[in-house]
């Protein structure tokens, strides 16, 4: 029984890259596009939206070959339209390596950080650099070892240590260091090791392949090799793609490798910004690396305020810019921290400088594929009828709240047993849970019942003002 | 979408051909470090002047294409070491012109360039300090 179910839980493996839990945006493997950028109208999680859809194809293809960095994108549209499932298929459909980072407007604000170093760490975070380390070094299996002490008990000990690829064997005399180490490593017949040129360092891969069946009480934790092939000398080319804010973070002296970790980054120095960059700007001279220009996507972008736009100004006209994607849900309204409105609360300086994409509220139909779709994210059966039904309330409230009417639905079916999701149990949650308009109605009905209505109804007026 | 049988042949005999070049490379490189290590093991073992049979004190019998003659140590050990630079400086080429070689076979392949692959490499030193 337990054989099988480890078997069928290797097949059940997928690869996994980015966060895969059931989140809202999880059904989303991409942008729905074919080869010639045509949405296609129910596509890799994706339903509706093809103008949105498209333009944000066109933009990921400038983004590949590097054409926009620098600049910004807005994804402007009513709540529940998409633009943050636009935002993660951009994400999904980007190259592997290049950075996307993600973050909500209100993030900026922290009592550790200044809001304009959030920003730059978050700036820096989406830009990658990609860099080559080449090691000489020597890679084999472990044939034989042996290390022989002079008879007069004192004086250099010999060694010999014999190694083999798959083509071949060589034998290597060794000093004093090194049998130090094999000592040390408790490297014997049979292991896998490399030894490192420039430092003469040992290291232990794992045991051959052809030697596990050496000893019947294997470690559980022994790794198992294959015998390398080709070669004895070889040379080992390493390429990382790392971001900006990494190198700055294990630069900045204070802090150290640890803090990537603990994500307690406090502030970085200017100074060593500056050092970094012209470091990183002098290896892309001699072409030691390549810059990687990312995508920083900034959710709820109205939640900026005016100090952070202009900040944002300066930094996409900086070098080292990466592709910023920014999605608001506000009409024309004040931007924060002062007293003019603007469309999006956005200032029109900013604006001016965005590629503007705007999403439309989905259509019934839509509404019912993109129900379907979470229906089978969420390994939930559902009635034709009672998909119907959800629809209905779906278009008649919000989207968002019909998918969440999903999973209680599914929990009331299970507690009475059934296998499909049918209408009375769409019904049992709609009258469990109400909507935010429902929620609304009622709360005007019975106002004077509740604490502080008195103050609300007078403090309405102040509380506009601010 | 049908293409003539022509055009395929020359096509896959172009693939062909680009990838027998990536693996002849490989082997040589392979051929060339086993000739490198036989040579070093000789070095060690004239170093060590262990295996010199009776009478011939400074002399080394070196195999010259399937005739043994004996030669004088000195020179011995400067023609292998000649030779060691040689093999070398040849896998050394060898190395530096396959990144080319294999990028060529995938574009032919339709397959993207690989990335990084162009880089020079970063020296040990600024390596440390990213502690990558």
């Amino acid at each position: 029984m337990a054989a099988t179910t480890t078997v069928n839980k290797v097949q059940e493996v997928r690869e996994v890259t980015r966060l895969e839990r059931i989140g809202a945006h999880s059904h989303v493997r991409g942008l729905g596009l074919n080869d010639d950028l045509e949405p296609r109208q129910v596509s890799q999680g994706m339903v509706g939206q093809a103008p949105a859809r498209r333009a944000a194809g066109v933009i990921l293809e400038m983004i590949k070959e590097g054409k926009i960095a620098g600049r910004g994108v807005l994804i402007a549209g009513q709540p529940g339209t998409g633009k943050t499932a636009i935002a993660m298929g951009m994400s999904q459909a980007m190259s592997r390596d290049a950075p996307f980072q993600a973050m909500a407007g209100s993030e900026i604000f922290s009592l550790e950080m200044s809001k304009t170093e959030a920003l730059t760490q978050a700036f820096r975070k989406s830009i990658g650099v990609r860099i080559k380390e080449e090691t000489e070094m020597i890679e084999g299996e472990v044939v034989e070892v042996s290390v022989e002490r002079p008879a007069t008990g004192t004086g250099a000990k010999i060694g010999k240590l014999t190694l083999k690829t798959t083509d071949m064997e060589t034998i290597f005399d060794l000093g004093q260091k090194m049998i130090e180490q094999i000592t040390k490593e408790k490297i014997q017949a049979g292991d896998i090791i490399t030894i490192d040129k420039a430092t003469g360092k040992i290291s232990k891969l794992g045991r051959s392949f052809t030697r596990a069946r050496d000893y019947d009480a294997t470690d559980a934790q022994t790794r198992f090799v294959q015998c390398p092939e080709g070669e004895l000398q070889k040379r080992k080319e390493v390429v990382h793609t790392v971001t900006l804010h990494e190198i700055d973070v294990i630069n900045s002296r204070t802090q150290g490798f640890l803090a990537l970790f603990s994500g307690d980054t406090g502030e970085i120095k200017s100074e060593v910004r500056e050092q970094i960059n012209s470091k990183v700007s002098e290896w892309r001279e001699e072409g030691k690396a390549e810059i990687i220009p990312g995508v920083l996507f900034i959710d709820e972008v109205h939640m900026l305020d005016i100090e952070c736009f202009s900040f944002l100004n300066r930094l996409l006209e900086s070098d080292m810019a990466p592709v910023v994607v920014m999605a608001t849900n506000r009409g024309i309204t004040k931007i924060r921290g002062t007293n003019y409105s603007s469309p999006h609360g956005i200032p029109i300086d900013l604006l001016d400088r965005l590629l503007i994409i705007a999403t439309k509220p989905y259509s019934e139909k839509e509404t019912k594929q993109i129900l379907q779709i979470r229906c089978e994210e969420e390994d939930v059966e559902m009635e034709e009828q009672a998909l119907a039904v959800l629809t209905r309330i779906g278009m008649e409230t919000s989207l968002r709240y019909a998918i969440q009417l999903i999973t209680a639905a599914s929990l009331v079916c299970r507690k009475r047993k059934g296998v499909e999701v049918s209408v009375e149990d769409i019904k049992k949650v709609y009258s469990l849970f109400i909507d935010e308009s429902r929620s609304t109605t009622f709360l005007h009905e019975y106002q004077e019942e509740f604490m502080f209505s008195e103050l609300a109804a007078a403090g309405d007026a102040t509380s506009m003002e601010t | 979408m049908a293409r003539s049988v022509d055009f395929v042949l020359n096509y896959l005999q172009e693939l062909e051909e680009l990838a027998e070049d990536v693996l002849t490379d490989k082997q040589t490189i392979v051929d060339l470090n086993k000739r490198y290590n036989a040579n070093r093991m000789a070095l060690t073992a004239i170093n060590k002047k262990v295996t010199a049979p009776p009478g011939s004190a400074d002399k080394a019998w070196v195999n010259f294409g399937g005739m043994f003659i004996k030669v004088s140590k000195e020179s011995t050990k400067a023609m292998l070491a000649e030779d060691q630079k040689e093999l070398e400086n040849n896998i050394k080429d060898l190395r530096t012109k396959l990144p080319a070689k294999v990028n060529k076979l995938r574009d032919a392949e339709g397959k993207e360039e690989l990335k990084g692959f162009n880089l020079a490499p970063i020296d040990a030193a600024d390596m440390k300090k990213l502690k990558i």
